[in-house]
């Protein structure tokens, strides 16, 4: 869509107009330069009013200059232009400059093309139809610059190619060096160049010519194209080559239409489309169009821009919006789905909760209660084996009454453990301590010794024989009446069914 | 081409303008649906396992009742789970005493606590504390009654002490006369209705 043009090839006495876009062309017809042919033409720009136009200029009236100019860059290089063409070429409206290469060697200078139609004249009703429908017209360009696109899509790569082309009865011989446009002249078709002698004798001139302007190198073989699809320049071949200074190459109708990727009888019918062909698809090289011209066409691409912009705003903005859109719809399904898991699940819950018993305590505390009673009630010591256990050692040991017994459980205790405190008496006591102490660490012993017993204390003992306290008290005689006393108390440490 | 035409790009540059706008305006208003529905997913996902872990919980509650309900409801019957039945416990006491033909004896109930913390682990846990004072004729006799009065306890009850002791300084006789007392503190537990508990 954006390659869609209009290129047009003007000659003083007609105009052609080929509607061209990528892969395909379409030949408008040519127009003479009467009023029928203008107006004619100007409906032909009416339906394509909104194509941007390259105009490719076919004169007589044209001329060529190769410049070598310090290398400068922006603004400075435009006034170096515009002062250079001026010199060069004076008051001509159509002129232009083309930057070719940049020497290699000294100050690295840059060497141009300076190109101009100096009678332009008849060009005027053509640019003013496209003026008045306001035609985007892109530039307006030299036929010999065409047909410099039209080398490369042949593929020739020498050195020093001169082509000689026939159109519209003239002959254009147009000297190319590396591929690059240095000279071009129209012979026209009025002459007698239609004789293929004297097509022979002008390129032989043309030769010298560029040789004597010091263009072409003295040395220099001249590889010579002969285009031709009327056939008139082929019996040219023959005297070209008898020349060691020429090579020359017949390029016939197949070879062009393979290269330009044109259709062979299409090529036939309007050989006119070989040159607008060539430059169809090209970067303009070369414009010799005023900026006054190039108006419309400084629109269009602004316009062009802006709607290009517009459309990848609008690209991004569908697009991002698409891809949030098809997020959220993505993600809606997944809370659907996880809403619809979410009911499933709550059922499943109110299903098994119907089933809880009413009226009774939370689960957890109702496994509690039962825990924590259970708890409670086992792991008591049983009253029988623990006195048995105390019976037992005080039957070792007649000479200590029991006066007291009693036992502690606590439920926070470990299971079956129990604190036994036993007070007693030893009797017969004759008040020996000493012996009385000895008797009351027995029984202690054969407590301990007892499997169910895990530890024995003295809590308290017949008598206090601790640095700390007062110890007082009195010896009786033998003949003493009363009997004393010894009494003690034990804290016995008991755990019931301890292997 | 050094300045923009802007005369006659007035219609492209608000066609610009208009396409930057609607873009704009259809990205955020897509976000703004891509961020509510990813709010939707969480509170959906948040949902999603909360009802599980409640699904989870109710089966193990399931459970907790299959395996303790019928444990739990003999210990309601028991009296356990609810309030005092003082009445009970003295009869319990009596009657133990009764039947092994004792020299009966002596009883004090003292008002309801809180059980310990430690004990209680959370339940509404009280306990009651009764003095038992009975007179014996040897200290078997204290072994009998109190698997006697455990054996028609209605509720939980536990020993917390008991102290034997002579009731005279006088030589064993074999005579049928109590010898020893026996005065025992015993714990009866109870845990507040289920009602009370809930709260």
């Amino acid at each position: 869509m954006f390659d869609h043009r209009l290129i047009l090839l003007a000659t003083p006495r007609q105009i052609g107009a080929l509607d061209w876009r990528p892969g395909h062309m379409h030949w408008l017809g040519e127009f003479p330069a009467t009023p029928d042919g203008l107006s004619a033409f100007r409906q032909v720009v009416i339906r394509h009013s909104r194509l941007p136009t390259l105009l490719v200029a076919d004169s007589v009236d044209e001329d060529y200059r190769s410049e070598i100019l310090p290398h400068v860059q922006g603004r400075a290089r435009d006034e170096l232009l515009g002062r250079k063409l001026k010199q060069v070429f004076r008051n001509a409206r159509f002129t232009g400059a083309w930057r070719q290469v940049r020497e290699t060697t000294g100050r690295r200078d840059d060497r141009y093309l300076l190109a101009a139609l100096p009678d332009a004249d008849w060009l005027t009703p053509w640019l003013a139809v496209l003026q008045r429908e306001r035609v985007p017209l892109a530039g307006v360009v030299p036929l010999a610059l065409a047909y410099q696109h039209l080398l490369d899509k042949l593929r020739e790569q020498s050195a020093h190619v001169l082509l000689a082309c026939r159109l519209h009865n003239g002959l254009r011989l147009s000297y190319y060096q590396n591929g690059l446009l240095r000279f071009s002249r129209l012979i026209g078709g009025d002459t007698p160049t239609q004789l293929p002698d004297n097509a022979a004798d002008e390129i032989a001139k043309t030769q010298l010519y560029l040789t004597g302007q010091r263009i072409l190198p003295r040395e220099a073989r001249l590889q010579v194209l002969l285009l031709d699809p009327s056939g008139q320049l082929d019996s040219a071949q023959a005297p070209l080559n008898a020349d060691p200074a020429f090579n020359t190459r017949l390029v016939d109708m197949p070879d062009l239409a393979r290269a330009l990727r044109i259709p062979d009888d299409f090529l036939a019918a309007t050989p006119e489309v070989v040159p607008l062909a060539a430059i169809a698809d090209e970067p303009l090289l070369l414009n010799l169009a005023p900026p006054e011209l190039l108006q419309h066409h400084t629109e269009f691409r602004w316009r062009r821009g802006l709607h290009a912009t517009a459309a990848a705003v609008a690209l991004l903005g569908a697009g991002l919006t698409s891809a949030y859109w098809l997020q959220a719809q993505e993600l809606t399904g997944r809370a659907d789905d996880l809403a619809r898991q979410h009911r499933q699940l709550d059922a499943r819950y109110q299903a098994i909760a119907r089933t809880f018993p009413p009226q009774v305590a939370a689960p957890e505390q109702l496994a509690q209660t039962v825990a924590l009673a259970r708890q409670l009630e086992g792991g008591q010591p049983a009253p029988g084996p623990l006195l048995a256990t105390i019976g037992q050692a005080l039957l070792g040991t007649p000479d200590i009454v029991l006066d007291g017994l009693s036992w502690s459980d606590d439920p926070l205790t470990p299971a079956g453990e129990a604190r036994i405190t036993l007070d007693a008496a030893l009797t017969p006591f004759d008040g020996n301590y000493r012996a009385a102490m000895q008797r009351i660490d027995q029984f202690m012993q054969t407590l301990r010794s007892t499997p169910a017993v895990v530890d024995v204390t003295l809590r308290s003992s017949p008598v206090n024989a601790d640095s700390a306290s007062t110890l007082s008290g009195k010896t009786l005689g033998a003949d003493a009446a009363s009997t004393p006393v010894a009494r003690f108390s034990l804290g016995v440490h008991y755990r019931e069914g301890r292997p | 081409m050094t300045h923009p035409p802007f005369a006659v790009l007035k219609l492209p540059l608000l066609l610009v303008l208009a396409v930057v706008l609607l873009a704009g305006a259809g990205i955020l208003w897509g976000r703004n649906q891509a961020a509510e529905a990813e709010a939707g997913v969480q509170e959906q996902q948040a949902a999603v396992n909360r009802a599980r872990q409640q699904l989870d919980r109710s089966r193990q509650q399931q459970q907790l009742i299959a395996t303790h309900l019928s444990a739990y409801q003999a210990l309601a019957a028991r009296g356990f789970v609810g309030a005092e039945d003082r009445l009970a416990w003295i009869e319990a006491a009596q009657l133990a005493n009764r039947e092994l033909g004792l020299y009966g004896l002596d009883y004090r109930l003292t008002p309801r606590t809180p059980a310990q913390p430690a004990l209680a682990r959370g339940l509404p846990l009280g306990q009651t504390n009764m003095t038992l004072a009975l007179p014996l004729l040897v200290e078997t006799d204290l072994a009998r009654y109190l698997a006697a009065l455990k054996a028609r306890a209605p509720g939980v009850v536990r020993v917390r002490e008991c102290r034997l002791t002579r009731l005279d300084s006088a030589r064993f006789e074999a005579v049928n006369r109590p010898q020893l007392l026996a005065e025992c503190e015993l714990l009866w537990f109870t845990v507040a209705p289920a009602s009370e508990g809930k709260t």
